[in-house]
């Protein structure tokens, strides 16, 4: 059993819009994978599927070998608890510290305030932005506000962390610096899914990388060896 | 690896447990969330006063009515001019007969005292009328009848005092018998028509007030829609997403009450003379009644009541299916 693993999930909008078609996919415990695709290929309903956020239309998404879509109400919460979310718009809320926003999952998890602190600076120094703590992100520039996202994301130490388009409004080096950030925590063994359009850069890490076009799956392989040409065939697939 | 989950047996059957820190991580929420409250209240200090002010309106109304009413209640009780029977006789009732009827009276324990008029008191009285005294000389016979006037006791009421007229009614040499209770009938009704009015005045304010607050709980929800879908996101609940907007409708609604309180006791200020006056003809003793502690607690445990639905009023509207995304 893959601690992930989606079984011919298809996602149909009230338009009619079928945004994901009979997707199969299992994520490894520990693994690293980025989802690309065109724009409207799905990605983020795939994404939003996995956190809940809305229930497929049909199939099934297991997380931990349990059918999310079947996660009563009042559960969810704790399920969400669970994972670690990055947005490409942060949403930092602006009226809150650095240092409060990636506060936020602790104090609902009820954490003692000796704890939180503690934890909150391991994340800040994570993403390297511990000198921070006590600015409102719009003193940031827009890579740090992402890196306190993903802060955020993490400061619960999921065993899930998804990012959907975590670089949409980064530079290619700053982009750089970020997904070093989510391989590292990879590298902890968190399971890392990333959505991203930016197919010059991920072809460039180690990860496996799944290609959505018009919902379905086109592209599904595994880099391991760093540096190694890829294999071009798929990209052909475009429509 | 974290602290925030499970033991593993647990974790095999229920991959995502409830947090276990437990009550002491619930208080500390509470706290967070009533600190969280206090600061946003307080910036937005106009709008709060405003909803205090409407919500103590609201309450002010129907719980001064009430208090009236309790005073009116009281005030017939205190009352000096009690109510009474006047019971006639026949011109040839026996002397017996007579003075039964008025130990019935004596002896019953809703009757403060009988006075009782014989023929000839009552021809005295009339005589001393000079002139009507000859018209009655023309008369061979005294035409008036005896008669006695008994007078309620402090505590009985109207019921006391129609079950004493259908006792002596039916008594031998009654010829008649005269309730007079229409200053009591008339406060009686008053004291119902106010209790009435209390009541729905209470339930058309009680609505409205539910309302102001649903509407300022509303807009503070929106206010703050982005914090609470990030919120949602990372995993509150929506009990805890709930909660700081239940904190305001029991802060609205338990500042309402302390409105109320200082207007009922503003009018009271106001009318005190008059009222004084009014009531200190009919009792000595003057003290309004029904404005202690314990109406005071009843005002803010309803004002407070009255907040949380207002608030969940307004939860169930914006929060019930918040979109996250
Ligand atoms: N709530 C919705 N209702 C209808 N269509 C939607 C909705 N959300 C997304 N879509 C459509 O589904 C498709 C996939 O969207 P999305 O998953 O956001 O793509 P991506 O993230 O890959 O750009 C798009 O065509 C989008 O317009
Ligand atoms: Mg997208």
């Amino acid at each position: 059993m893959s601690q992930i693993e989606f079984h011919q999930v298809s996602k149909r909008f009230e338009n009619g819009h079928e945004a994901l078609r009979d997707i199969t996919a299992a994520f490894e415990e520990g693994s690293m994978t980025f989802l690309t695709g065109h724009s409207g290929a799905g990605k983020s309903t795939f994404l939003k599927l996995l956190l809940c956020l809305d229930r497929p239309t049909r199939g099934q998404i297991l997380v931990n070998g349990v059918n999310v879509a079947q996660i009563p109400p009042v559960r969810l919460a704790y399920y969400r608890q669970n994972l670690g979310a990055v947005f490409q718009d942060h949403h930092l809320l602006t009226h809150r510290t650095v240092f409060e926003n990636v506060a936020l999952p602790l104090r609902v998890v009820g954490l003692k305030e000796k704890d939180i602190g503690k934890r909150v600076r391991a994340a800040l120094s994570r993403v390297g932005l511990l000198s921070k703590e006590g600015l409102f992100p719009r003193y940031l520039s827009t890579g740090e506000q992402q890196r306190v996202g993903i802060a955020r994301a993490v400061v619960t130490r999921p065993k899930i962390l998804l990012a959907d388009e975590p670089t949409g409004n980064l530079d290619p080096a700053l982009s750089r610096d970020i997904m070093q950030l989510f391989e590292q925590f990879h590298q902890f063994g968190t399971t890392v899914i990333v959505a991203s359009h930016d197919r010059e850069l991920i072809e460039t890490m180690d990860a496996r990388i799944i290609e959505l076009s018009h919902g379905a799956v086109v592209r599904d392989e595994t880099e391991y060896a760093s540096g190694e040409v890829l294999s071009d065939e798929s990209h052909h697939v475009e429509v | 690896m974290s602290k925030s989950r499970g033991s593993k047996s647990k974790l095999s059957r229920d991959p995502w447990p409830r947090n276990r820190s437990g009550l002491a991580a619930g208080g500390r929420d509470h706290l967070r969330v009533a600190r969280e409250t206090l600061h946003f209240v307080s910036a937005r200090m106009g709008t709060s006063l405003l909803v205090w002010l409407l919500v103590g309106i609201a309450l002010a109304l129907p719980a001064g009515l009430f208090l009236l009413q309790v005073n009116l209640g009281a005030m017939t009780d205190a009352w000096d001019g009690r109510p009474g029977l006047s019971v006639y006789f026949q011109l040839d009732a026996s002397d017996p007969a007579i003075q039964e009827v008025v130990e019935t009276l004596r002896g019953d324990a809703s009757v403060h005292g009988v006075t009782f008029i014989s023929q000839a008191q009552a021809l005295a009285e009339f005589q001393s009328y000079a002139s009507l005294s000859d018209a009655l000389e023309l008369l061979d016979e005294n035409p008036l009848p005896a008669s006695a006037r008994a007078v309620l006791a402090g505590g009985s009421g109207l019921a006391d005092l129609q079950r004493l007229a259908d006792m002596v009614t039916s008594a031998p040499g009654v010829a008649e018998v005269s309730v007079e209770k229409t200053w009591l009938e008339r406060v009686t009704e008053i004291t119902r028509v106010i209790s009435r009015l209390g009541i729905m005045l209470g339930l058309l304010f009680g609505i409205g007030a539910v309302l102001v607050t649903a509407t300022s709980v509303r807009l503070a929800i929106e206010a703050r829609l982005e914090e609470l879908r990030v919120l949602k996101l990372v995993g509150a609940t929506d009990g805890q997403i709930r909660r700081p907007f239940l904190y305001f409708g029991v802060f609205y609604g338990l500042g309402g009450g302390l409105v109320a309180a200082m207007l009922i006791s503003l009018s009271l200020l106001v009318v005190e003379t008059p009222l004084t006056n009014l009531l200190g003809s009919y009792s000595q003793n003057l003290e309004l009644a029904g404005f202690d502690p314990s109406f005071l607690g009843v005002l803010f445990a309803i004002g407070g009541v009255l907040g949380v639905l207002g608030a969940l009023l307004a939860a169930r509207a914006r929060l019930g299916n918040l979109e996250i995304l």
